[in-house]
């Protein structure tokens, strides 16, 4: 279990270390090619679909480290007229359920870019499109593994303490 | 069935699985039942996140985080206080400006009354405010300012709607305006009752406060001016404002050190992630639901339980309200929007005011109970029983209602600016 937790911390700090640089990029193309179209009348080709992949892979690495911070929006009515321990219940159904469906989406997300490499598109620089695309899966495949994390964690919570009630949040 | 299917969601939403997985979750289940691929849901995803106009969510959602995190909410604060500390009222009226452009610029998350309460919420009660009426202002505001650029929820109703991003930021300008003074004018008239003491008019201070803020002043000129004149589009708007903060907040007022940047970074596209993850799962569902004909078979429901224009404008308030008070304000978006504007054009209603009634309805069901989000982050943060602020509350939602009420029978506020 503390093995998956360093697993855990150190995905974190590589998925900011990206999402840091490619926002960085996408605010300094996006700003580039506005100084180029309006004082230069021109610009880079391949600009603009860099920065919608850079959109991409930033807001899914971002849903990926929510999945790390529970920052996923939720509605949750229940959980505010329950004890603790009843929250600890729905909290590891909620979880298992969740890495259910992520697992589907890595499925899902396989084919999508399976599909994408057969039919051999390309993007900006002649990259082939599936490239960029793969970011999906493999978020949705961080997302179904800190999912399962979660659901262990709270499951080993239920079993060990038995009246200790008061847990950290996951932060 | 598929009734079941809808029912076990929302029981899963309420259980506090989050929202897009089991957006994704119903999706894939009529998907595999109708017999369709799977990665149909991925192709909507990958889709809706890369088009053009969603690089303005991130460049957006970064500048508000940015300038949440430096001085400036301070300096905003000071500068209201020199300008409007003299009149009976004056705080009050300062706490719903200063939370109006917070919640503009950070997006409705919630962040508001946690980040600004605490500064607000003493100030208030050191001003002999009582204390019902300061709690009850500053959870109403929670949400005040969801109307004006470049809030999130505005450039979401606007992609999920397919409208102009630029007309919505304009069109929100007045009616968000009326909500602000509307409520003003309710805080002066109780400051005056309770005698609250005012501090004295310095032009100095307005002077000092002023050179303070010089380089934030610009800003909603960064932010509307290129869209309002037309120069710019809205996703080239919001890369001039992230580089104008970054500028601005980082080598000008030093406030934000450069070492600071990634962890502000992840902080806002951890928020961005989450909204843009339900976004694109709720583009899945909607192409299966409108394939399906939902909509129209809606829309059939209400043309012949519903004749005239005006009781469906209050059913919708009514719904909009409940919505808004339930699932909140992005789940609302996503899920109910597609379902509602072929409705709403059915019923000869422009799609921009259309737009600006929803996100004036959620706005405000957001401070209503019993289930309104602004409350229990309230209770949260200045440790009061949700009773007690069910209660504080109650007179601002009052006053809100008026002020939605006039949005929603008065399209002329809404679109006025943009003919």
């Amino acid at each position: 279990m503390r093995n998956w937790q360093k697993w855990d911390d150190n995905l974190g700090r590589i998925e900011k270390f990206f999402i840091a640089g490619m926002l960085g990029v996408m605010i300094l193309m996006a700003f580039l090619q506005i100084v180029l179209r309006n004082i230069f009348s021109s610009g880079i080709s391949w600009g603009d679909p860099l920065v919608r992949y850079l959109v991409l892979w930033v807001g899914f690495i971002g849903a990926s480290l929510a999945t790390k911070e529970s920052k996923h929006i939720t509605i949750e009515v229940f959980s505010r007229w329950l004890s603790d321990r009843g929250n600890q219940y729905l909290k590891a159904i909620s979880n298992l359920i969740s890495a259910l469906v992520c697992s589907l989406l890595v499925f899902a997300g396989g084919t999508f870019v399976l599909n994408e490499a057969q039919m051999g598109g390309t993007t900006f620089l002649q990259i082939p499109v599936w490239v960029p695309q793969i970011i999906i899966p493999v978020t949705f495949a961080f997302m179904t593994l800190r999912f399962s994390l979660r659901f262990f964690a709270e499951l080993a919570m239920i079993f060990t303490s038995g009246n200790q009630t008061k847990h950290g949040s996951p932060s | 069935m598929i009734l079941l299917a809808i029912l076990a969601a929302i029981f899963l939403m309420l259980i506090g699985v989050p929202v897009f997985v089991v957006i994704c979750g119903l999706a894939l289940y009529l998907f595999f039942t109708s017999g369709i691929d799977l990665s149909a849901i991925i192709i909507e995803m990958h889709r809706m996140a890369t088009t053009p106009v969603l690089v303005a969510i991130p460049l957006f959602t970064f500048s508000g985080y940015l300038l949440s995190e430096s001085g400036a909410p301070k300096r905003l604060i000071r500068l209201s206080n020199a300008i409007l500390g003299w009149l009976p009222g004056g705080i009050a009226v300062i706490a719903l400006i200063a939370c109006a452009v917070f919640t503009a610029l950070t997006g409705a998350t919630g962040l508001t009354i946690i980040a600004l309460g605490g500064i607000l919420l003493p100030a208030m009660t050191r001003a002999n405010y009582p204390e019902a009426f300061s709690l009850g202002l500053l959870t109403t505001s929670g949400t005040l300012g969801l109307l004006f650029p470049p809030s999130l929820p505005l450039i979401i109703y606007a992609i999920v709607a397919g409208i102009r991003i630029d007309q919505l930021f304009i069109a929100g300008l007045l009616p968000g305006i009326l909500l602000v003074v509307l409520l003003s004018f309710f805080s002066i008239a109780r400051a005056v009752r309770a005698d609250v003491p005012k501090t004295r008019f310095q032009i100095s201070e307005i002077l000092s406060a002023l050179r303070e803020a010089l380089w934030e002043l610009p800003l909603p000129m960064v932010v509307l001016g290129g869209i309002y004149s037309g120069q710019f589009a809205v996703s080239e708007a919001a890369a001039i404002t992230a580089v104008y903060v970054l500028f601005v907040e980082v080598i000008v007022y030093r406030d934000i050190r450069w070492k600071d940047l990634p962890e502000i970074m992840k902080k806002s596209m951890v928020l961005v992630g989450a909204v843009l993850i339900i976004l694109g799962a709720a583009m899945g569902l909607t192409n299966y639901l409108i394939d399906a004909e939902i909509p129209m078979q809606l829309l059939d429901f209400f043309k012949t339980h519903i004749e005239s224009k005006i009781l469906f404008l209050i059913v919708l308030n009514l719904f909009l309200l409940a919505a808004g008070c339930t699932m909140g304000i992005f789940s609302a978006l996503v899920v109910v929007v597609p379902l509602l504007t072929p409705i709403g054009a059915a019923y000869g209603m422009d799609p921009i005011h259309l737009g600006i009634i929803f996100l004036a309805n959620l706005e405000i069901g957001a401070s209503i109970p019993p289930l309104g989000i602004n409350l229990f982050i309230a209770s949260i943060r200045f440790e009061r029983p949700v009773l007690r602020l069910y209660w504080a509350s109650l007179p601002f939602i009052a006053i809100l209602l008026i002020a939605l009420a006039l949005i929603t029978y008065i399209p002329w506020i809404s679109l006025v600016l943009l003919k």
